[in-house]
């Protein structure tokens, strides 16, 4: 049955996109050989060859293995309960305490002789009929549920009951009397049976629907919630948020470098230098024999980060830092640098640990300090302006709240009338800049640029237009 | 010869016992990709930490098949002239000088110069046919007439469009060449590519192939790896080695020691004769695990209890 199994690895390749891994259509014509290829018996076969084709790096890898597993283990009940096995089981058909002789119903047949095999056999096919695999959302869960059930035919079961209940005020049923059992001699004792067969019906259903949705609907799940983590205040996110946050911010921070990475081949040479060429051919006589090209320059492009780690502003911080070094590979000189009552570079930090443990290590060294930006920027110009030059880019984010001491915009102004361009991030929006104790208008007439930076959305876009004029300079 | 090949790799099993024949111990997963990967014709990218066999593999595949081995090694401006085919500029030239006469014979009694471009052109592109190509690995690759295996080595050192380049071979086993028309190859070579991840490779490229990533080994793994490559070692000896090695993988270093240096290690100490681990020995060798002063320094100082691990996990049989 070749058309049923591409059913189910189409069905497989859904539950894999949803797991976050990226699969091409020709990688699925690829999986689809693959799985030809190996056959369907040996599983652990087929998972490394399933995964060979369509997972392609390390931490794919992990998320296909885990979509494997899941899926292949909700196949797997479904289809050894489809053939066999329950089967064998309908010697005890009455198993289900219930004769279910007079009962017309199909459904209602089936509850009452509790042939659970028979049974789930059944839900599945009723699944497939109404494209329980187009679930997407958990708001459609009832819609399913319910869809499911009335094909399975829960109308003719519903009659069934009715019947059943109306039996005893009719005196007893010759239909029952047949019945060896000693709970269906009694002819009430049907429609109660019914009735909880029923209710387990609904459970049965609505487990079903809860499974597909969790595999099927797992990527439109995770849209929608990339989509409001994008727009929601970095200040304030709960910790499960935390943890999908910095996924997703590796994740656009990967797909900025991939942006980035790809520079166009600069040629090397220029166009004919005319005068170093007459000086170098002197000794030819004036001929012009060795010929001597205008050269490019090629200048390193250097990031300098400096982040404010006090309160609200810590949070976007983080994010930022996590980016920059996300785009090592692109800007291949970052420094960062830490203050709130004082500064300290952070470039080890985050060079030797990952994002976490370098946050945490660097929230003991400066954090929960009461900001004081004139002392820090005096750090820094104590110990780094000297390394600031004209290939420097200086990014700043804070809020500009200095507890109300010297702000010293002075030595803003010397870092940056030495380095290229200084950005300045600031976590608050722009009707709060200014107010109360916020200096930041004093810094804003040396910032190349200053802008409102609170959500990730402003971050991604942020580092988007740093990364590239800071590659177009170089 | 192809067909031979072939036949040796119609079984997961077979292939895994033919490997370690060549000194070779595989992994299920690596096994199982051999066999799809020769199977379906498709080329198999391997990923991994540095010196874990990534490129050994290609050559035991090599040997494995009875193949030529063709190798061609990526870096940084590496260009299709260099990896595809050139052309032999001097022996045009030369040609051009012997071939003078001739020349002029053909063009003889021409007398306007259309006469004799269109005399010209009744010859075809002579200096620009097969006999004029200096192939290179690519294009070596694709002629071989049994077959070959074609091993592209860290890729991610190469350029971005080396590796747009490499897409047309790759997918369909054929280059163009404008002067002389696409070159389809004879047999298609197994294909094997490596990458140490210094770089993201392209969607384009790795939609391509096939992907296997080779981890460090296991314990009981790179015990068999380690026996098979240095078999006088004795069982005690190496148990430790390994144990200390995979301890050693835990810390937080710089560069974690890979298989090959675990070999190398084992025999750097069949060199000295030691026949168990202690604190000193392992201090004076570690420079052959470590790359680095400050992985050396941290490993130093937690070398002796990480002997003792290693003795726990293998206890020398009483000396």
């Amino acid at each position: 049955m070749p058309g049923e199994i591409d059913h189910t690895l189409v069905n497989f390749l859904k539950v894999v996109r949803g797991a976050d891994v990226r699969v091409s259509v020709a990688e699925s014509l690829d999986a689809v050989e693959v799985a030809n290829f190996l056959g369907w018996e040996d599983r652990e076969r087929l998972k490394q060859g399933l995964g060979m084709a369509l997972a392609k790096t390390p931490e794919e890898k992990d998320r296909f293995d885990a979509a494997f597993d899941a899926f292949f283990s909700a196949v797997a009940d479904a289809t050894d309960d489809e053939d066999g096995e329950g089967r064998e089981e309908d010697a005890d058909s009455g198993i289900g305490g219930m004769n279910a002789d007079g009962v017309e119903d199909e459904l209602a047949r089936m509850l009452l002789e509790g042939d659970q095999a028979e049974l789930l056999a059944a839900m599945e096919e009723a699944a497939a009929a109404v494209n329980l695999d187009q679930i997407r959302f958990f708001t459609q869960r009832g819609l399913y549920t319910q869809r499911i059930l009335r094909q399975m035919g829960v109308e003719g079961l519903d009659a069934a009951i009715r019947e059943a209940q109306a039996q005893p005020q009719a005196g007893g049923g010759d239909g029952q009397g047949q019945g060896q059992g000693g709970g269906a001699s009694q002819p009430g004792g049907q429609a109660e049976a019914l009735e909880t067969a029923r209710a387990r019906l609904f459970e049965m259903a609505r487990n079903l629907v809860e499974r597909r949705l969790s595999l099927y609907g797992a990527e439109t799940t995770r849209d929608l919630r990339e989509s409001r983590l994008r727009r929601s205040r970095l200040g304030n996110l709960d910790r499960r948020d935390q943890v999908e946050m910095r996924r997703l911010v590796a994740r656009i921070a990967k797909r900025l470098a991939a942006l980035h990475s790809r520079k166009p081949k600069r040629r090397n040479r220029g166009m004919l230098d005319l005068r170093r060429t007459m000086r170098r051919n002197y000794a030819n006589d004036g001929i012009m024999f060795d010929l001597e090209w205008k050269r490019k320059k090629v200048s390193k492009p250097k990031v300098m980060a400096i982040c404010d780690v006090s309160g609200s502003v810590a949070a976007v911080a983080r994010f930022l830092l996590q980016f920059l070094y996300a785009l090592h590979d692109i800007l291949n000189d970052v420094r960062s640098f830490a203050f709130s009552g004082k500064l300290i570079e952070t470039s080890d930090f985050f060079e030797r640990h990952d994002v976490d443990a370098a946050v945490d290590m660097v929230m003991n060294e400066v954090g929960y300090m009461p900001t004081d930006y004139g002392k820090s920027l005096e750090d820094f110009r104590e110990g780094w302006l000297e390394d600031v030059d004209k290939r420097t880019t200086v990014v700043i984010l804070g809020d500009g709240r200095s507890n109300n001491t010297d702000p010293r915009s002075d030595i803003l102004k010397e870092i940056a009338e030495r380095s290229k361009r200084v950005l300045w991030l600031n976590p608050e929006p722009p009707p709060l800049w200014g107010t109360g104790d916020s200096e930041i208008y004093r810094y804003k007439p040396y910032c190349n640029l200053m802008r409102e930076v609170n959500t990730l959305q402003h971050l991604e876009r942020v580092v988007n237009d740093l990364v590239r004029v800071v590659k177009a300079a170089s | 010869m192809q067909n031979q090949a072939s036949a040796k790799l119609q079984d997961i099993d077979a292939i895994t016992s033919g490997f370690a024949e060549l000194d070779y111990i595989c992994s299920r997963s690596i096994a199982t990709a051999l066999f799809i990967a020769s199977n379906l014709g498709k080329p198999l990218l391997i990923e991994g930490p540095a010196g874990v066999g990534k490129t050994e593999l290609a050559n035991t595949m090599a040997a494995y098949v009875g193949l030529p081995m063709i190798r061609l090694q990526c870096y940084e401006g590496l260009d299709e002239a260099k990896a595809l085919y050139e052309w032999r500029y001097a022996k045009q030239l030369l040609y051009t000088q012997i071939l003078r006469d001739k020349i002029g014979e053909v063009l003889g009694d021409a007398d306007t110069l259309k006469s004799s471009m269109a005399r010209l052109h009744q010859h075809s592109d002579l200096f620009f046919s097969e006999q004029f190509v200096a192939p290179r690995p690519l294009l070596k690759a694709l002629r071989e007439e049994d077959g070959c295996v074609l091993l592209i080595d860290e890729i991610d050192k190469a350029d971005h469009e080396f590796e747009a380049f490499l897409l047309e071979i790759l997918s369909e086993y054929q280059v163009s060449i404008p002067e002389l028309g696409t070159i389809k190859a004879k047999r298609r070579p197994f294909v094997f590519l490596t990458s140490n991840n210094s770089r993201e490779l392209s969607d384009a490229l790795k939609r391509r192939c096939l992907h296997l990533y080779v981890p460090f080994p296991e314990a009981s793994l790179e015990q068999r790896i380690v026996r098979a490559r240095v078999p006088e070692i004795a069982d005690a000896l190496m148990k430790q080695l390994v144990a200390f090695v995979q301890g050693v993988r835990e810390l937080d270093l710089k560069k974690h020691p890979s298989v090959s240096e675990t070999i190398d290690w084992a025999r750097a100490l069949m060199l000295l004769n030691a026949s168990e681990l202690d604190g000193d020995l392992v201090r004076e060798t570690l420079n052959v695990i470590l790359k680095f002063e400050e992985d050396i320094t941290v490993v130093d100082r937690q070398a002796l209890e990480l002997v003792r691990q290693a003795e726990k996990a293998a206890p020398v049989s009483a000396a």
